[in-house]
C-alpha cells in the first residue's frame, strides 16, 4: 500500500456572460470550424478518415490476433504434439483436439483432429501463450472470415495449416499430412526409413 | 406555328407550363437531390466520405444513384398503419405536410418579366399573406400524422410541431411587417423589383438585407423553425423522441414526409431570397443590361432573364446548403427554450425591429 | 415508482411512457418506465438486466487468466483498464510485485482507455442534444487512441492484455514512435470540440443546471469518479489510494462547483487533457526492464525456459493445467476506471479458480441516482442526463 499523495484540485471554468448569451458569436464561430471541414473534404478530402473498406484495407498491428494458423517443422511435419495446452487455457472452449500416435517416438503425438469453431473463439490469444511447441500462431492478419454457412467456421487442421485457406482443399498439396492414424502410419515408416 | 403561340398565350396554359417547369423541374428536383446532399455534405463535415455505394454495374457517380435505389426501396417497401391508428387520417396526413411546401412556390418570382410574359405562376397581390397563409398549414401535417399514429412518441413531436409553429410564426409575421413598411407592398413581385432601386447614386442595392437587417435575421431563425431544422427540431428529436410525429410511418409515406422536409427547405431558402437578398435581382442590372457609375452594357431580355433566374437558383442552392451546414454544426434547443426563444426574445425583438423602422420611415420621409 | 410531489399542471391525466429498452438513446439496454405530466418527468423507474450475462458467475468456473478476456467485456469503452484492475487484484492476492516498466506501460495504457471512455461519453453527450459532428469528431479520435493500444495489445478493444506479473508484452518501439502524433491528433479534436461547444449558449443551455445532484447526496449514492468530482468532491483513487506508479506523476484532480451534467462534461474534458500530460510524462520516466516477473504459482515462464528447460516446462504445464493458485483469502483493489472506482473482491480457496469474483460497478450507483436526477426535467433532458453519467451496460450489469 503506498502513502496517499497530497492531490492537487483545479476547479473547472464554467462558461456564461454576455457575450454566450448572444449566441451568435459561437453559432458564427462553430460554422468557422464545420465550413473548415467541409471545404478541406470537398476539395481535397485531406481530412476523410473513412477507409473504404473492401477495397482498401487499415494497416494493422504486427501483433494483431488474427485467425490462427498451425505452424509445421522444418521437414513438413505439424508442430503441434497435442499436448491440450491450448484446448486447457482457452475461455471460450472452441479448440478440439484428438491425438494419434506419432511412430516417430521423438515425438509420440499427434493431433489427428485439430479443430478450432472460430465462431466461438473470442481471439484473446492465450492459446499462442499456452503453447510449449509454437505451435499455434495468430499472426495471419486476416480479421474477416465472414461466411454464410455456420460450417464454415469450423477450422479443421489441414485449413489452419495453411493461412490462406478457405476451404478444406489446402493450397499445398505437397505437405505430407495424415488425415487419419492409418494413413500417417506409413508415411512416417517410410520417413524414418528414408 | 400561329395556333400554337395562340394556345401559349392562354393564361392557364401558361400558368401549367410553369408550374410543370417550376415546381416539378426545380421544386421537385432539388428536393430531391438534397435528401443525398445533406448525406453528403454532412460527411464532409464530419470528415467521411459519405453514400458512394449503389451502383448499377461499375457506375456509381460518387453516390448519385443513392436517389433511384432510395426511392426505388421506400416505395417497394411494406406501408404499415399501427393497430389502433386513425386509419383515414393517418394515410392522408403526409400530404398535408406536402403540399403546403409546395404551393409557397405559387408567388415566387424566378425571373423579372419579358413583356406580358412573367416567370410567376401567379402574380398575386396579396402574395406574401398568401405565403403565410399556406405555410402554416403545414403543421397540419405533423399535427395528424402524429394524433392518427397511436403512439407516444410521435404525440409528443405532433404536440412540439404544433406549438412551435403556432408560435413562431407570430414573430415571423411581425418581423416582415417591416419589409412591408419599406416597400410599401405586400405583393411579391413588387417586392422584388423595389428591391432593385440604389441608395447613393446606384452604389448599393435596397435588399431586404440592407433595409432589415434585423428582420432578416428573425425572419431566417423562424423560417428554420417552421421548416423543423436543427436547431428547432425537436418535433423529430432522434435522441429524445426518437422521429416525432412520422415515427410509425414507413415505405412511401415516410419518404413523403421526408421530401416535404426537403422541399419546405428549398422553400424557406427561396422566400428568404426573395424578401431579403432581391429575390432574382443581381445588383446594377436592369431590364435593359448592366448600369453602373456611368458605365453601362446593353443586354438583351432573354439573357437578362436568364441571368435572373440563374441568380435566383444560386442564391436559393446557397441558402439550401447553409441550413443544412447548420443544421451539422449546432445542437437543439430543449422544447421549453425554443419557447423561450419565440415569445420572450424574438418577439420583443421583432417588435422593437418595427417601431424602429417606423420611426426611421417617418423621420426619412 | 419514484414520484414527485409536483402537483399536475392542468390536472390532466398523466402520461406514462416506456423509454427504452430498445430506443436510440440508451446507450446499453435500459428501460426508464416515465410519467410525464405535459412534457415535465414525474416519475421514473429505471429497469437494468438487459444485458446481464453471468460475468461473476462465470468467473467462479474459470481459472485465474480466463478471466482477463472477460473482464474486456465490461467497460467496453476502456477495457485495459478493467484488465488492469483485475490483474492487481490478483496480483495482491499473491503478493507479486510487477517490473517498474511494466506498471508504466499500464499506467500509459490506462490513460489512453481513460481517454477513450471520456471521448465517448463527452461526444454522446454532444450527440444527444443534437451534435452529431461533434460526436463523430470525437469517435475519430477514439480510434486514434485504439490503433495505439491495437499496436502493443493485438487487438482494438479485447485487448487481453495484463497477465499476472506484468504483461503479455512490451510497449514496441513503434508505438512510442506514433504516441506523440497520435496525442497532438487528439488535442486537435478536442479543441475543436472546445471550439464547437463550449461557448455554444444552446449547448450551455441544454446542459446546465440539469440533473444536479448535491455533493452530499452523490456521497450517499456512493457517486465516485468523474461524476463526484463534478460535485466538488476531489475524490480520485489515483491519489486517494496510490497503486501503480501513480506517485510518481504530477495531475491535477478537475472538480466542479454545481454538479450538473455540465460541470460533469467539463470535468471529463479536463481529465483527459490530464491523462495526455499523465502519458507525455510516463513516457519520459518509463524505464528499461522486462515487461513480465515470473512467478511459478501465478503464469507462465518465458519462453525461452519453457524451450530450453525441464522446470520450466513443468511450470508451464503446471500453472495451466491446474491455474494459477494464489494463497487462501480475500482481497479488494480497487482502480480509478473510466467511470469512477472500479473494483474487484476476489476469493481464494487455493484452487485454480476463484471462489468469488466479485465487481463493484461504478456506474450502478449513478443508475440508482437517475430517478432522483430526472424528476421535475423535461422529456428532452432525459437523455442528455442519461448521457452524462455514462451508463456501460457492460459494466452495471456484468
Amino acid at each position: 500500500m503506498q502513502t496517499a499523495k497530497k492531490p492537487s484540485v483545479k476547479t473547472v471554468q464554467r462558461q456564461g456572460g454576455f457575450l454566450i448569451d448572444l449566441y451568435l458569436p459561437a453559432i458564427i464561430g462553430g460554422l468557422r470550424i464545420t465550413l473548415r471541414h467541409f471545404f478541406r473534404n470537398v476539395i481535397t478530402q485531406s481530412d476523410v478518415v473513412t477507409i473504404s473498406y473492401p477495397e482498401q484495407k487499415r494497416r494493422i498491428s504486427p501483433r494483431w490476433r488474427g485467425r490462427h494458423r498451425l505452424t509445421v517443422r522444418e521437414d513438413g511435419f505439424i508442430k503441434c504434439v497435442a499436448c491440450y495446452m491450448c484446448e486447457t487455457v482457452c475461455p471460450a472452449k472452441c479448440i478440439h483436439i484428438e491425438a494419434g500416435e506419432m511412430p516417430d517416438k521423438s515425438v509420440e503425438k499427434y493431433p489427428v483432429v485439430f479443430d478450432i469453431d472460430e465462431l466461438r473463439c473470442v481471439f484473446c490469444g492465450l492459446c499462442v501463450e499456452a503453447c510449449p511447441k509454437d505451435a499455434i500462431r495468430m499472426d495471419t492478419g486476416i480479421y474477416s472470415m465472414a461466411s454464410t454457412e455456420r460450417v464454415t467456421f469450423d477450422y479443421t487442421r489441414n485449413m489452419l495449416m495453411d493461412a490462406h485457406a478457405k476451404t478444406d482443399k489446402t493450397k499445398f498439396p505437397s505437405t505430407p499430412l495424415p488425415l487419419t492414424q492409418e494413413e500417417a502410419l506409413p508415411q512416417s515408416t517410410a520417413k524414418l526409413a528414408g | 406555328m400561329d395556333m400554337i403561340l395562340d394556345i401559349l398565350t392562354i393564361p392557364l396554359v401558361q400558368a401549367v407550363i410553369k408550374i410543370l417547369v417550376f415546381v416539378l423541374g426545380f421544386v421537385m428536383a432539388v428536393g430531391t437531390v438534397l435528401t443525398l446532399m445533406e448525406r453528403k455534405w454532412m460527411s464532409a463535415v464530419q470528415d467521411r466520405i459519405g453514400p458512394n455505394r449503389a451502383n448499377i454495374g461499375k457506375f456509381t457517380g460518387h453516390g448519385a444513384l443513392h436517389i433511384a435505389a432510395d426511392g426505388v426501396k421506400s416505395l417497394l417497401k411494406e406501408d404499415t398503419v399501427p393497430a389502433g391508428a386513425d386509419r383515414f387520417l393517418y394515410l392522408i396526413a403526409p400530404l398535408f405536410s406536402y403540399f403546403p411546401a409546395i404551393l409557397v412556390w405559387a408567388v415566387i418570382p424566378f425571373a423579372g418579366p419579358i413583356g406580358s410574359v412573367t416567370f410567376q405562376i401567379t402574380d398575386i397581390n396579396t402574395g406574401l399573406v398568401f405565403i403565410f397563409a399556406v405555410t402554416s398549414l403545414g403543421v397540419y401535417g405533423a399535427v395528424l400524422g402524429g394524433y392518427a399514429s397511436n403512439n407516444k412518441y410521435a404525440l409528443l413531436g405532433a404536440i412540439r410541431t404544433s406549438s412551435q409553429m403556432l408560435s413562431y410564426e407570430v414573430f415571423l409575421g411581425l418581423s416582415l411587417i417591416g419589409i412591408f413598411m419599406v416597400y410599401g407592398t405586400v405583393q411579391v413581385s413588387k417586392i422584388v423589383e423595389l428591391q432593385n432601386t440604389y441608395w447613393f447614386d446606384g452604389l448599393i442595392p435596397k435588399w431586404g438585407i440592407f433595409t432589415q437587417p434585423l428582420a432578416f435575421f428573425l425572419f431566417f431563425t423562424g423560417m428554420l423553425a417552421e421548416a423543423k431544422r436543427q436547431p428547432f427540431d425537436q418535433p423529430e428529436g432522434e435522441s429524445e423522441i426518437i422521429a416525432g410525429y412520422y415515427l410509425e410511418y414507413s415505405g412511401a409515406r415516410f419518404s413523403a414526409y421526408m421530401l416535404a422536409e426537403y422541399v419546405s427547405i428549398v422553400a424557406v431558402s427561396a422566400i428568404t431570397v426573395t424578401l431579403f437578398f432581391g429575390g432574382y435581382q443581381i445588383p446594377w442590372l436592369f431590364p435593359d443590361g448592366f448600369h453602373l457609375l456611368g458605365y453601362s452594357l446593353a443586354l438583351p431580355p432573354v439573357v437578362v432573364a436568364l441571368l435572373q433566374a440563374g441568380s435566383f437558383i444560386t442564391k436559393t442552392l446557397i441558402f439550401c446548403w447553409l441550413i443544412i451546414i447548420i443544421r451539422w454544426t449546432l445542437p437543439r434547443f430543449r422544447f421549453d427554450q425554443t419557447m423561450d426563444l419565440g415569445w420572450k426574445k424574438m418577439l420583443p425583438l421583432s417588435m422593437a425591429n418595427l417601431v424602429v423602422t417606423a420611426l426611421v420611415l417617418l423621420l426619412t420621409a | 415508482m419514484k414520484r414527485s410531489n409536483l402537483p399536475l399542471e392542468f390536472g390532466a391525466e398523466p402520461m406514462d411512457i416506456e423509454i427504452g429498452p430498445s430506443h436510440p438513446a440508451m446507450h446499453g439496454i435500459t428501460r426508464l418506465s416515465t410519467r410525464l405530466d405535459g412534457e415535465v418527468v414525474t416519475a421514473v423507474e429505471v429497469e437494468i438486466g438487459y444485458l446481464h450475462r453471468g460475468f461473476e458467475k462465470e468467473c467462479e468456473n474459470s481459472t485465474y487468466v480466463q478471466v482477463i478476456p472477460y473482464t474486456d467485456r465490461l467497460n467496453y469503452v476502456s477495457p485495459i483498464l478493467n484488465n488492469i484492475g483485475y490483474s492487481l487484484a490478483v496480483e495482491k492476492l499473491f503478493g507479486l510485485d510487477v517490473p517498474k516498466r511494466a506498471q508504466y506501460a499500464r499506467v500509459i495504457l490506462g490513460e489512453l482507455s481513460r481517454i477513450s471512455d471520456h471521448l465517448t461519453c463527452n461526444g454522446a453527450m454532444g450527440m444527444e442534444v443534437g451534435a452529431m459532428t461533434v460526436f463523430l469528431w470525437y469517435v475519430k479520435a477514439r480510434e486514434y487512441l485504439w490503433e495505439l493500444t491495437e499496436e502493443v495489445t493485438g487487438a482494438r478493444l479485447t485487448h487481453n492484455w495484463t497477465r499476472f506479473g506484468g504483461n503479455a508484452n512490451d510497449l514496441p518501439d513503434t508505438f512510442f514512435d506514433m504516441l506523440e502524433e497520435r496525442l497532438k491528433k487528439v488535442e486537435a479534436v478536442l479543441e475543436e470540440g472546445v471550439k464547437m461547444l463550449f461557448k455554444n449558449k444552446i449547448f450551455l443551455d441544454r446542459v446546465k443546471d440539469v440533473g444536479v445532484l448535491s455533493r452530499e447526496r452523490a456521497i450517499e449514492y456512493g457517486f465516485t469518479g468523474p461524476m463526484l468530482r463534478a460535485t466538488g468532491e476531489p475524490y480520485d483513487l489515483r491519489r486517494a489510494e496510490p497503486y501503480l506508479v501513480y506517485n510518481e506523476l504530477d495531475f491535477e484532480i478537475p472538480v466542479g462547483t454545481v454538479g450538473d451534467s455540465y460541470d460533469r462534461f467539463l470535468v471529463r474534458h479536463e481529465e483527459m487533457l490530464q491523462s495526455i500530460s499523465i502519458i507525455r510524462q510516463a513516457v519520459a520516466k518509463i524505464p528499461k526492464g522486462g515487461h513480465y516477473q515470473h512467478d511459478r504459482r501465478a503464469w507462465l515462464p518465458d519462453k525461452t525456459e519453457v524451450y530450453g528447460s525441464i522446470e520450466g516446462l513443468i511450470d508451464h504445464f503446471k500453472v495451466i493445467m491446474e491455474g494459477s493458485t494464489p494463497p487462501k483469502g480475500e482481497v479488494y483493489q480497487a482502480i480509478e476506471g473510466g467511470n469512477g472506482e472500479l473494483g474487484f473482491y476476489l476469493v481464494s480457496d487455493g484452487t485454480g479458480k476463484p471462489y468469488k469474483c466479485r465487481v463493484r460497478p461504478p456506474c450502478f450507483n449513478f443508475v440508482s441516482a437517475l430517478p432522483e436526477m430526472l424528476i421535475g426535467h423535461y422529456v428532452g433532458d432525459i437523455v442528455p442526463i442519461y448521457g452524462s453519467i455514462n451508463m456501460i451496460g457492460g459494466e452495471l450489469e456484468r
